[in-house]
């Protein structure tokens, strides 16, 4: 959280305290204490719900990126923090009791939506640097298939090199271990290097192999070793790219729909309370 | 017995496998053999080539100490000849069977028509596995000729291929390299076949018993057209010259083709492989894609805030630095006017060499004008033509005569030039051309020449520890030497032929005679040397104050904007990359990804690299560095997106733009055409904020002044570890 945050903590921290200042006063001065179809908890009730549907709106006003009605970050600013002062309003609108199945089914969602919220915003928060620090070779998630594809073709190609003799004359026994340790161990890993048993997935393993390998071949071929070695380490950067992607991401598969149903049930809620 | 020429010779009597022959003195034991229905196998004798008994398969037991070579050895009174004893043919068997130790087998003749005459003997001799080892090192392939593949491996020193070349053809390009185990065939002094003075006749080819000569697949590709018979292409003078072995071997490489009147010939931008040379009719050369610039504006903002791509010609709108030029060079003997890019072709004329050449696309659209003959033919056959040296002369006569005077006045600087002296030029420039990869000069050579470029590309580049600095691609209409000719006479940088290219060249004398009669051509000469030497010397500048390694990412210092991405921030959710592609009607100009500063990333945008690839290959040379060395695309980019294949950094984009355009099929009424212009990122400087920046939700896409940046975030740039 950076300075550009503190305007809008002030703002959310200010209408917290009026709003629970309110509250208080409210709650004080009614007999039978507070409810929510009251004047005061309806105020709650509909401010809080039009926080939800403003938050609920940065879905929308990410689909048409180049609107000029304010700029993306101002717009994430306020689904963070009045999304935050909407758990607030909406208990206070409740007044801390949760009466029926419909509003105890919507305090739970509300609550979820918001723990996945904070979820959401603490990995995306601290992911990123992780991402940056783990994965220096990182490229565009849709292109990883693409880069593999490519890694596997220019593994192949320094393969043949080796085995053909192309690099240096190598005796037949050699060659013949290269050619397994490639066909049995490397081609594997680069062919699915998600598979649970890839040997080479672990920087260790495939240190001690590749080290194994240059005891046995001689030095003019450590070049496209050392390439083929990097080749694995480019397919475990990649594997670790795609991992902490889905983290970075994979909350919104919670957040969204909850989000989604808290909006809808909270309308029905809403209608129903009014109406009878 | 009187021989041909009537003077008398006596006769000899043999005996030959026990028949009695008689043959005229001075025949040899092969031919009295032969003419008297005995074979005897050989490898290096033909009948049209002096017998130089090599190969030693043709021996023969004539009763001396060893066996007799039958194609040198003359026949002798009363002499006895075995040609099939069980000695000779073990002799014989034994030869063949260390030739085919050497030899590929199958190799590529027998491959391809079954009949290596090696291989053939062998068989005959029920050979089926060589006795003796093979040899370690390899002798190689030579695939640098567009029509005949070398195979050095398959070679038996035969030798029929230099006699062929030599006592047949009288072309003396073949001969002998190396001794011993290294000796084979070479190539003047042992160039590959392409860069030597070799013409393809095919003679060698021919002459050839194996596969280390033979015919490469080109002819495999069938051209739609009607098929030419040998005998009448010989006689169009075009095809006078070329061996009728070649045109026979390659008679699917040239078909005749029809074309209607209004018929489209070839599209610009589309790829081919082809030349056409017209003998009938009259053809259109032309640009369908509008004389314009992409130019992205925010009028049509407001509330919506979306750029709106519009194509912009120069007189709606001009930009700093842009060509002047009044003619675009195509790939046609004519250059087309800037202000009606339209010209006519007709008999005689070649177009499409280029493309032919080095595959690069269509640089203008081609349409039957009247009727049209022409002959469509592939690079094959276009090279040999080319190699041919009466016809070269006969082309280059025609070049002096009718596009040499619009050639160097398509050249600004030389636009002043009086008619005499470019009548004077005509006759005393040099046509000269260069295979891909030739030097044409090197820095520190003596200058005696300028050079104007008529076809391909030039790379100019300095020579740096670490690599060189490219200074300039130069393509038609480009030209190169004067600062070392105005200068101290000593050539500043290395020039270096991309591809297929074809210089004129003036001598030191004639340029400065021109410098000295034209005050506003030297003026312009001088202006432009002082203004490359500038930029010369401050590149050089930065090549010596800055570790190479990080010399690359100069480019971004030299930027007037970047976009820069704080990864720590960047949760990789592609919004800027969305807000881009919806920013520019759908085609974005940002990919997120580039060079790495410490947590920012540089995204992608126009480097101006060292090495510009994306302006090699541009048919219409459309694309350039401006002075500031920041790419600027012409007006006439005729959108065949090969500067943006070129990128490896996928910074240049196609846009599409809806055009009207004349509808061929009905007179007088238009159609819409999507054509394609080149653009890059240009970081939405119309806009108050890029439109990237404008939708990032997590405050990490940010646009920033570089030297600020860098000078704020405090560090070197380093990329990160990437393999070798």
């Amino acid at each position: 959280m950076d300075r550009t945050h503190r305007p809008w903590v002030i703002a959310t921290a200010a209408l917290a305290i009026i709003s629970t200042a309110a509250y208080v006063l409210y709650a004080v001065n009614t007999p039978g204490g507070p409810r929510g179809g009251s004047a005061m908890g309806l105020t709650f009730g509909m401010a809080g719900y039009a926080l939800m549907l403003y938050a609920g709106l940065l879905g929308a006003r990410k689909q048409v990126p180049t609107w000029r009605i304010g700029r993306a970050q101002t717009w994430m600013r306020g689904h963070l923090w009045l999304g935050l002062l909407n758990l607030l309003l909406i208990l206070l609108h409740s007044g801390f009791a949760f009466r029926g199945p419909l509003t105890l089914a919507l305090m739970l969602l509300l609550f979820s939506v918001t723990g996945s919220g904070i979820l959401g915003a603490a990995i995306q928060h601290y992911v990123p640097g992780f991402m940056t620090s783990r994965v220096p070779l990182e490229t565009i998630y849709e292109e990883i298939p693409h880069v593999r594809v490519q890694l596997r073709d220019e593994a192949d190609e320094l393969a043949a090199a080796i085995s053909q003799n192309a690099l240096v004359e190598m005796e037949h026994d050699d060659r013949e271990r290269f050619r397994e340790v490639y066909l049995n161990k490397v081609r594997p890993y680069l062919e699915d290097p998600e598979a649970p048993d890839a040997e080479l997935a672990d920087p260790l393993r495939s240190e001690e192999t590749f080290g194994a390998l240059r005891r046995l071949l001689s030095p003019p071929v450590y070049g496209a070793l050392d390439d083929l070695e990097n080749i694995c380490e480019e397919e475990r950067q990649l594997s670790r790219q795609i991992r902490i992607y889905r983290w970075l991401h994979a909350w919104l598969l919670v957040h969204v729909p909850l989000s989604i149903a808290l909006l809808v049930l909270g309308a029905i809620h809403a209608v129903m309370a009014l109406r009878y | 017995m009187p021989d041909a020429q009537g003077v008398r010779v006596s006769n000899v009597e043999l005996t030959i496998d026990g028949l009695e022959v008689s043959v005229p003195e001075g025949t040899t034991v092969f031919d009295a053999a032969r003419s008297n229905g005995v074979p005897i196998p050989t490898l290096c004798h033909q009948q049209n080539e002096t017998p130089v008994g090599v190969c030693r398969v043709c021996v023969v037991d004539v009763g001396g100490r060893v066996l007799a070579a039958s194609c040198v050895r003359l026949a002798e009174h009363k002499m006895v000849v075995s040609t099939n004893s069980a000695k000779v043919r073990r002799v014989r068997r034994t030869l063949v069977e260390m030739l085919m130790a050497d030899h590929p087998s199958p190799c590529a003749r027998q491959r391809q028509s079954n009949d290596c005459e090696l291989e053939t003997l062998a068989q005959l001799e029920g050979i089926r596995e060589a006795r003796f080892p093979r040899r370690i090192s390899a002798r190689g392939q030579d695939d640098s000729s567009l029509v005949i593949a070398v195979d050095h491996e398959a070679c038996i020193l035969c030798d029929r291929c230099i006699r062929g070349c030599d006592e047949i053809r009288q072309n003396d390009v073949l001969g002998r390299r190396g001794k011993g185990f290294t000796a084979g065939i070479a190539f003047d002094s042992d160039l590959p076949m392409g860069s030597s003075s070799c013409v393809s006749c095919g003679e060698c080819m021919v002459s050839c018993p194996t596969g280390a000569l033979t015919n490469r697949g080109v002819i495999k590709t069938v051209l739609p057209g009607e098929a030419v018979d040998v005998a009448e292409l010989q006689q169009l003078s075009y095809f006078q010259k070329v061996s009728g072995t070649f045109l026979q071997l390659n008679r699917n490489a040239v078909v005749r083709r029809h074309y209607r009147q209004g018929e489209i010939v070839c599209r610009e931008g589309e790829y081919g492989s082809t030349a056409f040379y017209i003998t009938a009719g009259q053809a259109e050369v032309f640009l369908a894609t509008p004389m314009a610039h992409v130019n992205s504006d925010s009028r049509s903002g407001g509330f919506l805030g979306r750029l709106s791509s519009r194509l912009l010609g120069r007189q709606q709108e001009h930009r700093a630095e842009e060509g002047r030029r009044d003619t675009i060079p195509i790939d046609a003997p004519v250059d087309l006017p800037y202000d009606r890019p339209v010209a006519t072709l007709g008999p005689g004329d070649l177009f499409g060499e280029m493309t032919c050449m080095s595959l690069y696309p269509r640089s203008a659209t081609v349409r039957a004008a009247t009727d049209c003959v022409m002959f469509e033919m592939l690079r094959n056959v276009l090279d040999i033509i080319q190699r041919n040296k009466t016809l070269q002369a006969q082309l280059d006569a025609s070049y002096r005569r009718r596009a040499l005077d619009d050639h160097l006045r398509s050249v600004p600087i030389f636009a002043t030039l009086s008619q005499d002296f470019v009548d004077l030029l005509r006759n005393r420039v040099e046509l000269v051309r260069y295979t891909k990869g030739e030097v044409i000069c090197s820095q520190g050579d003596i200058a005696d020449s300028f050079y104007l470029v008529r076809l391909g590309f030039v790379k100019v580049s300095e020579p740096h520890p670490g690599g060189d600095l490219v200074l300039a691609y130069l393509g038609r209409g480009g030209y190169f030497g004067e600062i070392g000719l105005l200068g101290g006479g000593i050539r500043t940088a290395t020039c270096t032929a991309l591809d297929h290219v074809e210089l004129v060249r003036i001598h030191a004398e004639e340029f400065h005679q021109m410098v000295q009669e034209f005050p506003a051509v030297r003026e312009s000469l001088e202006a432009l040397v002082r203004e490359r030497q500038e930029q010369n010397r401050q590149r050089l500048e930065t090549a010596t104050s800055t570790p190479l390694d990080t010399f690359l990412t100069q480019g971004l210092m030299e930027a007037q904007s970047l976009l820069v991405m704080d990864l720590e921030r960047c949760t990789r959710c592609d919004a800027c990359v969305r807000a881009c592609a919806d920013a520019h009607d759908g085609v974005t100009r940002l990919i997120r990804e580039g060079q790495r500063f410490d947590k920012y990333l540089v995204a992608t945008s126009c480097r101006h690299c060292r090495d510009p690839l994306c302006m090699v290959g541009c048919p219409v040379g459309s694309i350039r560095r401006r002075n500031s060395l920041e790419v600027i695309i012409e007006n006439w980019c005729i959108g065949c997106g090969l500067c943006a294949k070129n990128c490896p950094y996928g910074n240049i984009n196609m846009h599409p733009f809806t055009v009207l355009e004349n509808d061929p099929m009905n007179a007088g009424r238009a159609m819409a055409s999507v054509k394609h212009k080149a653009t890059s990122c240009d970081l939405c400087t119309e806009l108050a904020e890029p439109s990237c920046v404008y939708a990032c939700p997590h405050d990490a896409a940010h646009r920033v002044e570089p030297n600020e940046f860098f000078r704020w975030v405090g560090m070197p740039p380093a990329a990160p570890a990437r393999r070798n």
